[in-house]
Formats: structure tokens, sequence, C-alpha cells
């Protein structure tokens, strides 16, 4: 089978506008979290938010200033990624070349902006007509919106499929493009993750499923706690991440030096709770993605965990982690939440979680659990708690995302050239 | 102030080249708009005007100021034969 190598890497988080960005402040331990904005704070005065370091229309063309604001993010860590791997617009095999996104809740923006607008029209006594709506408005909020922009910006003729598997949206793109370029349907991908939903109409919504983090009372921005024993929940946030993949073959014929070999992942389904994880399930998920590897659980020396801090996840990721791994006794491997940091991306989570694991394994330097200061007794292993760690050699990273509606997936990364 | 609002819509938003409007035989055919540039550019009237303008696709066959003419004569029969203002809130 063909190896698949990361030969490109972007993203903007609230941690940054860029990628480099990004994993310098995880390291630093940056909480991107602060207060809602004004409109938001007024009905949900303790709603804390993670938002984008960067307005995403600021670094795109002015062309695609129409596009939803989960599509921009996408679009800017998409040319990242494919600036990084020396990619330009129509590559000569663009038939061979797909396109694979995942993203949670496709126009958020587009769908509060459109409701918005039809209260404002209703209540303004005839002055305007509330039926009126922008007609690009499906287009913009269809799921597959970003999908389509990135295939038609840079000529590419593979397949544009969208995934939308909550948290674990965009960590079964990259698992799905991998296997399409590992068992030769295609020669190259570029996966995306994104979601923008920082918007009254979402964040009512989230509210009253009761699993956001409340106000820390010492620092705001410290509110997201995963495996402490005073978390609260998570923290909603937003943004882009995005790889580019290529079979071994393609990345060398033209000389692209590679960021790493995505080699193993599994996927799996609770089938039991919309919401509660099932230890079972995550562990299957973790374990194919080792076989997949051809790894053993000691071949990892880092991983990235879904870590939402919430009462269960936290719990129940950690048993799964030491049922595959092993207790922190028995095992040297090193764990982190950076959702700490840069909250909750929902449908870009699991990539951009994926990409700061790359970052850290290339780098030897492991982002923290920032906000780990208290550890839950029932989270008992490595979690990399407060302040990151430095020197670490690193041949090999995991990332997790486990998703509402029990969708799990795994990824196993490991450097290339070993 | 129609003819303003949509050549800015076109030169601003669609990169449309400001020269082309300088000719009097212009057809809309040769600003290439396709079927989603045609409504966006008629929704920038329909914002300001209150309603639906009908049929989009018979446009491209008319000159540039043709449509301008029957997009007027449109908004004219919608409101007894007055041209309302067309700015929106907060313009000037």
């Amino acid at each position: 089978m063909t190896k698949v190598l990361i030969t490109g890497m972007g993203a903007i988080s609230p941690l940054g506008a860029d990628l480099p960005g990004s994993f310098a402040q995880a390291l630093a331990g940056h909480c991107a979290i602060g207060p809602a904005p004004a409109d938001i704070a007024k009905w949900l005065p303790d709603i804390l938010l993670a938002p984008a370091a960067s307005e995403p229309h600021t670094l795109l063309d002015s062309k695609h200033a129409s596009l939803d604001r989960a599509s921009q993010f996408a679009m800017v860590a998409a040319g990242e990624a494919m600036t990084t791997a020396n990619i330009t617009p129509q590559p000569a095999d663009a038939r061979r070349f797909g396109v694979f996104v995942g993203i949670g809740f496709g126009g958020a923006h587009t769908v509060d902006g459109l409701y918005s607008r039809f209260q404002s029209a209703v209540q303004s006594e005839g002055k305007r007509n509330p039926v009126l709506m922008h007609p690009l408005s499906v287009p913009r909020m269809m799921a597959n919106a970003a999908a389509a922009a990135i295939s038609m910006r840079y000529g590419l003729n593979g397949p544009s499929n969208t995934y939308s598997v909550a948290c674990a949206s965009s960590a079964i793109a990259i698992g799905e493009a991998f296997r399409a370029i590992r068992d030769g349907y295609l020669d190259a991908a570029i996966v995306v993750g994104c979601e923008a939903m920082l918007t009254p109409g979402s964040l009512l919504a989230w509210n009253a499923l009761r699993v956001m983090a409340k106000p820390h009372a010492d620092d705001l921005a410290r509110s997201c706690r995963p495996f402490s024993q005073d978390r609260s929940g998570f923290v909603l946030g937003e943004g882009g991440a995005a790889i580019v993949l290529e079979s071994a073959a393609r990345a060398s014929a033209r000389q692209q030096p590679a960021l790493g070999e995505l080699c193993g992942y599994g996927c799996s389904s609770d089938a039991a709770h919309l919401t509660a994880p099932s230890s079972a399930e995550q562990v299957y998920a973790m374990q194919q993605a080792l076989d997949d590897a051809g790894l053993q659980p000691a071949d990892i020396q880092y991983l990235n965990a879904h870590g939402t801090a919430t009462e269960t996840g936290d719990v129940v990721e950690t048993e799964s982690i030491r049922t595959v791994f092993g207790s922190r006794e028995h095992s040297q491997l090193a764990i982190s939440s950076t959702k700490s940091m840069h909250g909750h991306l929902i449908g870009a989570s699991g990539i951009l979680e994926f990409v700061l694991a790359v970052m850290a394994m290339n780098s030897g330097s492991l982002p923290p659990t920032a906000t780990l200061e208290v550890p839950d007794p029932r989270c008992d292993l490595d979690f990399i708690p407060q302040t990151a760690r430095h020197g670490c050699q690193v041949d090999a990273i995991m990332s997790n995302s486990f998703a509402f509606g029990g969708s799990n997936a795994s990824l196993v990364a490991r450097r290339y050239p070993q | 102030m129609l003819e303003e609002i949509i050549k800015n819509y076109l030169i601003n938003t669609k990169g449309k080249d400001a020269s082309l409007f300088n000719d009097p035989q212009l057809q809309v055919a040769a600003l290439e708009l396709d079927s989603l540039d045609m409504v966006e550019m008629l929704f920038e009237i329909e914002d300001r005007c209150g309603f639906q303008l009908p049929d989009p696709t018979r446009y491209p066959k008319m000159g540039f100021r043709e449509m301008l003419a029957d997009i007027e004569a449109a908004i004219r029969e919608h409101n007894n034969g007055e041209l309302p203002d067309l700015r929106l809130e907060g313009e000037q």
C-alpha cells in the first residue's frame, strides 16, 4: 500500500492567524478564551468564547468576502497548507487530487444573519420586506460550501467530499482522505476542518445543552480546565486548519519534503447514547489506528486528547487511554488537551489538534494542558500540566476525536523518514 | 442612483472594468454575468425597493441602459409611478 505523507499544514485559530503562531502560543500556555461580545452577553452573561485571532476576510482576496465565515476560515487554512506544500492552482493531475472537509454546522453565521434580518424587517413597520433574502444565502450555508470554494480556488477535479460528524468531522475527513490515497483512489488531497458558530442563535442552543464552562473565579481565560477536579465544561471556539496529503511517490517526484507520515486511522461508533461516551468503542478506535500503523502503544510518545473538560468525557477518555497504553506507572505516554487554550472548534477541532500534534512531533516540544492545576484523581495519566515540555524525542503521535452522536476517530502519524 | 448602485456592485464586487460603462451601447451580455451574478446584482436593488424584480433571465438579451430603464419602470409600477428613495438605512 502507498505511504501517505503530510506535505503541507496550516491553521487559523484562537491562538494565531497561522500554524506557527498558533503552535507558539500553545507552547506558551496562552489561553485565548474571553467573554462574549455584547449582542451575546446581554442574553448569556456568563458564556465564554474563543474567537479566532484574526478576521479571516482580512486574509483573503475581496472576491471571497461573500463566503460564510466558516468557508473563509477554510480558505485561509487551505491557503497556508497549499503554500507550505508548494502547490499552485490547476495541478496537472487535478483529477487525482481530492478535497476533504470536516464541518459540524455549516453556515451558522449565514443562518443567524438570515433570521436576524427577517426579525428586523418584521419589526420595521412595513419599511422593509421580510421575504427578501440574499440570493446566495443557500450556497453560503450549505455544509459543502467550503469544499466547493476550495475545489474551485485550486482547480481540483477529484472528489470534494464533506464530512459532518460533529466534533470528529475533520478527523474523519483526514482518515477518509488517508484511505483514498493509501488505497490508490487518489494521489493527493487537501483536507480542511472549519467551524464558525459563535453566533447568538448557536450559543443559545449550546447553552441549553449545559456543557459550557463556567467563568473561572481567578482568570476568565483559564476557564476551560480539562482533566481538572474543578472542570465545568468546554468553551466554544472558531477557526480552521488544513493539511496536504500526498502519496510518497507524488511527493518524491517533485522533491517535496514531508512533515510526517500519516500512518494510522481508526473509527468506531458507540451506538449507545447521543452525548455520553463509551470507553469500549474509543479503545477500539485507538487500537485500530495503532494496528493500521503497525505500531505498538509504546511507539507513541505524545497524544493530543479529545479532552473537552466535561465531567463524564474526561474520565471516560482517561479510562480508554489507560486501557490502550497502560497506567501512568507502565507508560511513557505524554498527553495534553490543547482545548484548554484554543477552546473546542467542533468540526475543526480534530484537524487543529492533529496539526499541533505533528508540530509537537517535529519540534520535540509538547503543548500543555495549560489549566491543569488540581487533577481529578480519576484522570491519573501524564496530562502535561500547565507548562510545555521541551527536548522530547517524539517518533509518533496520536490524536483523538470523540463526537456527540457517539462517533470516534483516532489518527496516528510518525516521523518521515523514520 | 439606480445606475450608480448597479455599477458599484459590478465594479466593486464583480471586478468589472469601470471604463466598460462609458460605452452607451454596452450590452448586458458583454458583462459576462452568470445566473448567480445576475440575481445577486438584482438583489442590490431589491433590498432597497422592497420587492423581487420579475424574471431576471430577460436582462442578458438587453442593452445595459435598456436594463436600467426596465428596472426603473418596474420600480415605478410598484410605487404608483414614483421612484422612491433607494438609500439603505444609514446611507447618506
